[in-house]
């Protein structure tokens, strides 16, 4: 009988909360969240777009993350917190 | 440290074969059999290093992960690395964990990175990291066993699983290992680590996100302007040219000597290189590179390779024998990852 070790990292049990989705897009503000890869910016734009005629979103304001291979950064993540209510974020490809 | 104060949980199997396919089931190996990390393994390992279970090599802000000694020690064993190899691993996922190679990228990425691991100074000799024939091929532990164990700590610490998280479109070899050593002994240059701000007597790993390595022939030019004409020629249309992603450059014995013996050094290998290898706008628009149309002076607008010479990192190594050298491009972009430089610390 031999032992051996778990190579892998045991995570401690966290819990994660998502925000409810909301009934309706009705008066929503959108936030979309665009990765800088080609036409990334006019895919997302048009989703926006879609939102605000078809399901009466009040807006769709566009961030821009500093490149593709990084995370949205703090500022990004921050100010959709405050002034977003739903946020699309989306790759260009 | 005793085998005691590891942490991690405990499994057991009948024997060494059936630990060996209890890895397997489990999901930890890279599609090889590996040797079964053991308690004593993994406390041979650290004590090598001399480090604590509990020191954390890196902590990869991307995935919110601490990388702890125990576990790399436990990846490494897996690997086949003999204790000695240690340290090198620790600086090797130190690179990983480094801010500016910024892990999201690499770790994950449909483009495929491989981590190229290039160990300079004295700790590749002592070891027997390979730097002369076959350098990317069979043969040498040290350079495939510490390879394995970096991208084995990717899978099982980080979460960079093959067609889950890890999802590369092709992948490549060099993501099973992909180490190399420079050949300090023969080169007449500046290794890359002393290039890159550290002491000759130091030892240290310059870690590259990368693509596969691209061999180029010139079998008949004996001057350093002949062979970087050619190198420039292959390297001009390769990798992701928009992305301007930083380079390695591999010299091997022929061209070191024949570009040497002109008198260049690598500073004027870089320069050469970054003034040869630019592609006209009208070019990279013609073969669907950049986006538009041709406009009028497309044609004698140049985009260089990579930002800077300096983006170039040039390395002599790869056998005596044959007149073969290779450029291998970077992953993606240089602002999506750079290449680190960590000591190597004994």
């Amino acid at each position: 009988m031999i032992e051996i070790l778990d190579p892998t990292v045991e995570i401690a049990t966290q819990s994660v909360t998502f925000v409810p989705r909301p009934d309706s897009l009705a008066g929503k503000r959108i936030g979309l969240v665009e990765n800088t890869k080609f036409n990334s910016d006019r895919l997302l734009q048009r989703i926006g777009d879609i939102l605000v005629a078809e399901y009466g979103a009040a807006e769709a304001r566009m961030w821009r993350k500093r490149n593709a291979s990084v995370p949205a950064h703090e500022e990004i993540v921050q100010e959709l917190r405050e002034t977003c209510d739903v946020m699309v974020a989306g790759i260009g490809d | 440290m005793g085998p005691a104060a590891l942490t991690s949980k405990r499994l057991t199997a009948a024997g060494e074969t059936e630990a060996i396919e209890l890895c397997f089931s489990q999901g930890w190996t890279d599609g090889l059999p590996v040797v079964p990390p053991t308690p004593d393994r993994v406390g041979r390992m650290l004590a090598a290093a001399r480090l604590d279970p509990a020191h954390e090599v890196a902590y990869v802000a991307h995935r919110a992960v601490s990388v702890t000694a125990e576990k790399v020690a436990i990846n490494a064993v897996m690997a086949g690395c003999r204790p000695e190899y240690m340290p090198v691993v620790v600086a090797a996922i130190e690179g990983i964990g480094d801010p500016r190679w910024s892990y999201h990228g690499p770790g994950t990425s449909t483009a495929g990175a491989a981590v190229l691991v290039i160990v300079s100074g004295p700790v590749a000799r002592e070891l027997g990291v390979n730097a002369g024939d076959n350098l990317f091929g069979p043969g040498w532990r040290a350079n495939l066993t510490i390879g394995r164990a970096v991208r084995l700590v990717m899978r099982n610490v980080c979460g960079s699983l093959p067609g889950t998280l890890d999802r590369g479109t092709l992948g490549h070899p060099g993501k099973l290992s992909y180490v190399i050593a420079e050949n300090e002994a023969e080169s007449p240059w500046s290794p890359v680590h002393v290039e890159r701000g550290f002491r000759p007597e130091q030892s240290a790993v310059t870690i590259v996100a990368a693509a596969g390595p691209r061999q180029f022939y010139n079998q008949l030019s004996n001057t350093a302007e002949g062979v970087l004409t050619t190198l420039a020629d292959d390297m001009r249309v390769s990798g992701n040219l928009m992305g301007q992603p930083q380079y390695v450059v591999v010299l091997a014995g022929e061209h070191m000597r024949t570009i040497a013996d002109d008198g260049w050094t690598k500073a004027m290998i870089r320069e050469f290189l970054f003034a040869n290898t630019q592609n006209s706008h009208a070019h990279l628009k013609r073969t669907h590179q950049m986006a538009g149309r041709v406009e009028p002076g497309d044609e004698t607008r140049m985009r260089p390779l990579v930002e800077s010479p300096d983006d170039i990192l040039v390395v002599a190594a790869g056998g005596r024998a044959g007149a073969f050298s290779c450029y291998i491009p970077g992953w993606g972009g240089k602002r999506s990852s750079q290449a680190v430089t960590k000591e190597v610390k004994r």
